[in-house]
């Protein structure tokens, strides 16, 4: 059993559906933390921004699926998600609220209302469709 | 994704017409208030360039390009149809917020305006040097090289961003009126022009113009470069090492351009007799400029690998392919990774290493490539995240400032000169206090996403404006 839980943008097709724990980067550091653990593969990556840099290591080292608060298949993050095959969804919005990210006019509470809905929650992401990547809330047991 | 045989229908695309599918919902209306909005793409291009009222931008002759300067409308047309170009390859992008990391939208406004401010000298200086017609000889020598930085991003940034952009940005600050530098608009703008009429020698300046197309190399060379493809199915071995390589290269080219795209230089597509499309995508992964690229040199990484892209158009039901204004490949399906059946790559060590030195890496080699490719980007990840801000922004400056103009003072030979002359590796004062202006209310990040990357901002020079004003009051 599953229900959505937020939606984005797809940054690509894929039939690849990648499960596994969210986990929100903030810093630079949380992501060095991560690749250093050893446990990239066990996470769906969780950030706010849709660039590159800031998860440069992760996408070198291979990461399982990734998510983002902003951004779109234009922009540089979903580029490199789609040369890595990464399975990525973009600014994603959750299913049972209406706030939605607007460039340059969207406050912190947008972000961490998202962050704290997904975090350490199991999910499964679908990239099937053309332009709307979901993410399902796995539950215990399924 | 299961590989089912399908039809490439991506040639309908280049029928005169054909409008093009929409990559974006979004819709265009730049100074064109009241009139119906642009859409994106091929039919965008159409109705900007119907709106002009100049010839400039229909395929232009030699001798028009050389002439001296543009008229008013000539660079009324090109302000409103690089405002359109700009929102077509870049709107969506500019959905990507903060970093994280680098603090982009600050450095990238801070250079948008020392580039208006301070390119028009260098660049007069450098058509001095070599003359009009030596500048649309540089443009030229992208028709036969690869691994080279005078490619589409470069040249379109000169008019796009230090042009378009800068002007934009200053006049959102209010620290020029539309009428101002009119002069030293069109002394950045002929020198763009230059430069990609002489690469594209089909009358064109832009890729949005051919259908987003850049197939600029010469046959000779393409015929080399095709005779190189080592072709492989999808779930060989090969087909994983290639795209791998070529993911992890494209990563390293962003991350050494401080995040941005001049690290990324695609031309093509070119069709192949098989019915494939070729993609040239040039990774410059260690600009020697950049005092930062030292892990890059520690690791042994070359100024530029070039990998070659043969893509199965039919497999993957090809319906649209761009190579846009800002060398980056877009197609519709999304992913073409899974239907890449053929590739290539190339090492060009230093930005002027001979095309005769140039050296092909076979794929099955691939792999000592790959490792030198991950750890210089752990280690410059790691060198970045120790940065202050004041550092990363001022450096993220210096990859627009400089860069992007970088490649057509090096193959001139006024690259020194510049330096030492014209101080381009200096600051102007204005623009070190703008760094203090630029974070008050929300300026950067509201003004590069909302006013420049969404085609909003870019005034037009009004009637009164006289094409040989600079700035002449401060009031």
């Amino acid at each position: 059993m599953s229900s959505i839980v937020a939606e984005g943008y797809n940054a690509f097709e894929t039939e690849q559906a990648p499960t596994g724990v969210v986990k929100y980067l903030r810093t630079p550091n949380d992501v060095l933390a991560l690749i250093q653990s050893g446990r990239l593969k066990d996470y769906i990556i969780l950030v706010r921004g849709g660039t590159t840099t800031f998860l440069a290591p992760v996408l070198s080292m291979g990461a399982t699926g990734i998510l983002t608060m902003s951004g779109a298949p234009e922009s540089h993050l979903g580029i490199l998600s789609r040369e890595f095959q990464t399975p990525c969804v973009m600014t994603i919005g959750l299913t049972d609220s209406d706030s939605r990210y607007r460039p340059a006019s969207t406050d912190d509470a947008h972000f961490e209302a998202i962050a704290q809905r997904l975090e350490g929650k199991r999910v499964r992401l679908d990239c099937g469709d053309d332009h709307v990547g979901r993410i399902y809330l796995e539950e215990i047991g399924a | 994704m299961s590989i089912t045989s399908k039809t490439a229908t991506y040639k309908l695309r280049y029928e005169p017409d054909d409008d093009g599918l929409r990559f974006q919902r979004l819709t265009y209306e730049g100074n064109f208030v009241g009139l119906e909005p642009v859409p994106d793409g091929i039919l965008g291009d159409k109705m900007m360039r119907r709106r002009a009222k100049s010839g400039v931008l229909d395929s232009v002759s030699k001798d028009e390009v050389l002439r001296r300067q543009f008229t008013l409308d000539e660079l009324n047309d090109l302000n409103n149809y690089l405002a359109w170009n700009i929102w077509d390859v870049l709107v969506m992008r500019a959905t990507e917020g903060a970093s994280g990391m680098i603090p982009r939208q600050e450095y990238e406004i801070l250079a948008f305006m020392h580039e208006f401010y301070r390119w028009p000298e260098i660049l007069r200086m450098t058509t001095d040097e070599v003359g009009a017609q030596g500048v649309m000889d540089l443009g030229a020598t992208a028709r036969r090289e690869i691994g080279t930085k005078v490619n589409c991003v470069h040249d379109w940034c000169i008019g796009a961003v230090g042009f378009g952009m800068g002007r934009c940005g200053l006049l959102a600050l209010e620290a020029i009126q539309p009428d101002d530098y009119v002069e030293e608009s069109n002394e950045i703008l002929k020198f763009m022009q230059r430069v990609l009429w002489g690469k594209r020698q089909d009358g064109y300046i832009l890729n949005s113009q051919d259908r987003y197309r850049c197939r600029s190399l010469e046959p000779e060379i393409l015929d080399q470069l095709v005779g190189e493809l080592e072709d492989f199915e999808r779930d060989e071995p090969k087909h994983d090492a290639f795209t791998r390589f070529n993911a992890a290269a494209t990563l390293l080219a962003f991350l050494d351009h401080f995040d941005c795209r001049l690290g990324l230089g695609d031309t093509g597509p070119y069709p192949l007799p098989d019915g494939r499309v070729l993609i040239v995508r040039d990774l410059f992964t260690n600009e020697e400029q950049f005092h930062w690229s030292d892990v890059c040199d520690h690791e042994g990484v070359p100024h530029c690998y070039t990998a070659t892209l043969a893509i199965d158009a039919d497999a993957m039901g090809l319906a649209e392919i761009r190579v846009n204004d800002i060398s980056t490949t877009f197609t519709r399906p999304k992913n073409y990774v899974p239907y890449i059946t053929g590739g290539a790559v190339f090492v060009r060590e230093k930005w002027n290493t001979p095309m005769g030195e140039v050296r092909r890496v076979a794929l099955d080699d691939l792999g000592p490539e790959l490792e030198k490719l991950q750890q210089a980007t752990l280690k410059l990840y790691g060198k970045l995240a120790r940065m202050p801000r004041r550092e990363l922004i001022t450096n993220g400056h210096w990859v627009y400032f400089v860069d992007m103009i970088l490649p057509h003072l090096r193959l001139a030979g006024t690259y020194e000169k510049a330096c030492t002359d014209y101080d381009l590796w200096e600051i102007d004062q204005r623009v070190s206090n703008y760094y203090y202006e630029i974070t008050k209310r929300k300026f950067a990040h509201e003004v590069v996403p909302t006013r420049i990357f969404s085609g909003k901002g870019y005034l037009p020079f009004s009637e009164k404006a006289d094409l040989r004003s600079s700035k002449y009051r401060w009031l």
